[in-house]
């Protein structure tokens, strides 16, 4: 599955976000919908959407799992996906079902885009 | 007009000598085209499977136009001039002439489309007029430049609740009063999704809130009440299914009109998330068909709402602009995940509607609305006077229209109506419907004449 979601595995959990690439690809962002908290999802799964002044993209799981945290932030300020794609861009945190071994390291996704 | 004309002699020739009238096609310029690109027959440049080609004569007699247009003026002269107490959703009130003067000027009849900020910031405001009207007379944040009609937004609203993350549940809730019209395209709506439509039971007239409360679980995910119903009947358990859909995280979704609003309670205050309807009721006359769909909602939904929305903003100089707004929820952008189908509107309907809205002004409407309630009531006290009917049939209040219940045969008291000059419907063997507004009010006297002598 090719998507741009990067993976940061926490203390037990799993937070997402979109990569530097893919946000600039989509330019301003000026909406993001989250799931709620308790929600699951299987890998590859739709679990929000982030809209720009161009596209209306879907964010997809890159691990099956259970939503316990979203970036409240982002209800306000979409635009920290723009300024801190890594960092205050975040999206949600997963409680995982699985590992990240299926998943692309930096370097590989590197060499795709 | 039609016995004028039979004792005058009106010569053909004369017509004749207006001639032909110009067309690009005589048979002279078609062979001349079809030698330049060395074809034999027009019918070489088509390739249409002669299973589906028309092999017969149209029998349409060649005229000239001015006997065309007498044939057809003598045709509609043969129209009945028969008085409408007819309603059950579609609604004749007086439209001013200011509203055909204003909204047949060509900037707004033949813009097309109206939706280039950069030419067309007239239209674009009277749209936001139209959108402003909604909300206010709904207290919902949100409401969409239009829909084709009353059952389109139905639908609409219902593959809302499907997409909005906040609503869970496969079932909608319609009450037993839906007319067949809109269940059939609430149905056509719902085809292909997961939604299932039932029915619930009503008393008198009204959604029934003890059997509504057995019916509600987690897997409802819209209920639909309207307010007027479709027989005129003023609804009193909007509240009750307010606090049931709000405890089962499922949609509320009222059915009304712009005229009705002005008058009842606003949805809002009685929990409503999403209002339907038809607001052509202002602007149009009665079409028997043509509507213009009325949708809002509460903000929440703002991404998931269907059609056009117009947004006011500043243009560099600072001065207020008008622009279509949140285009990524349509399908020229958001393709299949489109909230909607629709990527179009009744847009010269909407502004006939706002300025008939503008003219009559707050007052004006409420005036209007209130009269639609009083006259409705004393139509029907007036004639429960009569022997051999009663009415109203519902002990309740009633908007615009009721239902009437006759001895003898509703359909032959309808039928008999009609010769008479006055038209009602017949609702079933007992059962009649009458629906009074300001522009068959001048008619009631004698309306209450002739159903004085046809109910006995």
């Amino acid at each position: 599955m090719e998507s741009h979601e990067w993976t940061e595995q926490r203390d037990g959990t799993v937070r997402v976000g979109i990569s530097d690439f893919a946000q600039d690809e989509l330019g301003d962002i000026v909406f993001v919908e989250l799931p709620s908290e308790g929600e699951s999802f299987e890998r590859g799964g739709s679990f929000g959407v982030v809209e720009s002044i161009k596209a209306v993209s879907d964010l997809y799981a890159p691990v099956s799992g259970t939503v316990v945290d979203t970036n409240e932030a982002l209800r306000e300020q979409p635009e920290l996906i723009n300024d801190e794609p890594f960092d205050g861009g975040w999206l949600v945190e997963f409680d995982p079902d699985e590992g990240l071994e299926h998943l692309l390291t930096v370097d590989e996704y590197r060499q795709q885009v | 007009m039609s016995g004028q004309h039979s004792d005058r002699v009106v010569t053909e020739p004369f017509d004749d000598q207006l001639g032909t009238p110009f067309a690009p096609h005589s048979d002279e310029t078609v062979a001349t085209m079809l030698a330049a690109i060395g074809v034999d027959d027009i019918e070489d440049l088509f390739d249409i499977p002669s299973s589906v080609q028309f092999d017969g004569e149209f029998g349409i007699p060649s005229s000239s136009e001015q006997a065309v247009s007498r044939k057809l003026g003598d045709v509609l002269q043969t129209n009945d001039s028969a008085v409408s107490f007819l309603g059950r959703g579609h609604y004749q009130h007086a439209v001013p002439s200011l509203v055909d003067h204003l909204s047949l000027r060509s900037e707004f009849l033949t813009s097309y489309t109206q939706y280039q900020p950069e030419v067309s910031q007239g239209f674009l405001q009277a749209l936001f007029e139209y959108q402003s009207l909604l909300v206010e007379l709904t207290g919902l944040a949100v409401a969409n430049c239009s829909m084709y009609d009353a059952a389109t937004a139905l639908g609409e609203a219902a593959t809302l609740s499907q997409r909005a993350r906040s609503i869970d549940g496969s079932r909608v809730l319609v009450p037993s009063y839906v007319r067949s019209e809109y269940r059939s395209i609430l149905d056509n709506y719902v085809s292909g999704t997961d939604l299932t439509v039932d029915i619930i039971q009503t008393t008198e007239g009204m959604v029934d809130p003890d059997a509504l409360s057995a019916q509600m679980d987690d897997d409802v995910a819209m209920v639909y009440v309207e307010n007027p119903t479709v027989e005129g009947v003023i609804e009193e358990h909007l509240s009750t299914v307010g606090s049931l859909t709000d405890e089962h995280g499922a949609l509320f979704c009222l059915g009304s009109d712009t005229v009705a609003l002005s008058l009842l309670e606003r949805p809002a205050d009685v929990g409503a998330d999403v209002v339907v309807g038809d607001a052509s009721v202002l602007g149009l006359p009665a079409s028997h068909g043509m509507g213009l769909g009325l949708f809002a909602c509460r903000e929440e939904f703002l991404r998931q709402v269907p059609g056009r929305l117009v947004g006011a903003s500043t243009d560099e100089a600072g001065a207020r602009t008008y622009t279509l707004t949140l285009q990524t929820r349509e399908q020229h952008i958001r393709r299949e995940r489109a909230t909607s189908n629709i990527c179009t509107n009744q847009a010269w309907i909407a502004l006939r509607s706002a300025i008939h809205a503008g003219m009559l002004g707050p007052q004006g409407l409420l005036s209007l609305a209130e009269q639609c309630h009083r006259r409705a009531e004393s139509l029907a006290t007036e004639i429960d006077e009569f022997d051999g009917i009663s009415a109203p049939a519902r002990d309740c209040h009633h908007f615009r229209e009721f239902v009437a219940t006759v001895d003898s045969d509703a359909g032959d008291v309808a039928t008999a109506l009609q010769e008479r000059g006055y038209i009602v419907h017949a609702l079933d063997e007992d059962r009649l419907q009458i629906c009074v507004t300001d522009a068959n009010d001048h008619a009631v006297n004698g309306f209450l004449d002739a159903v004085s002598e046809v109910v006995v």
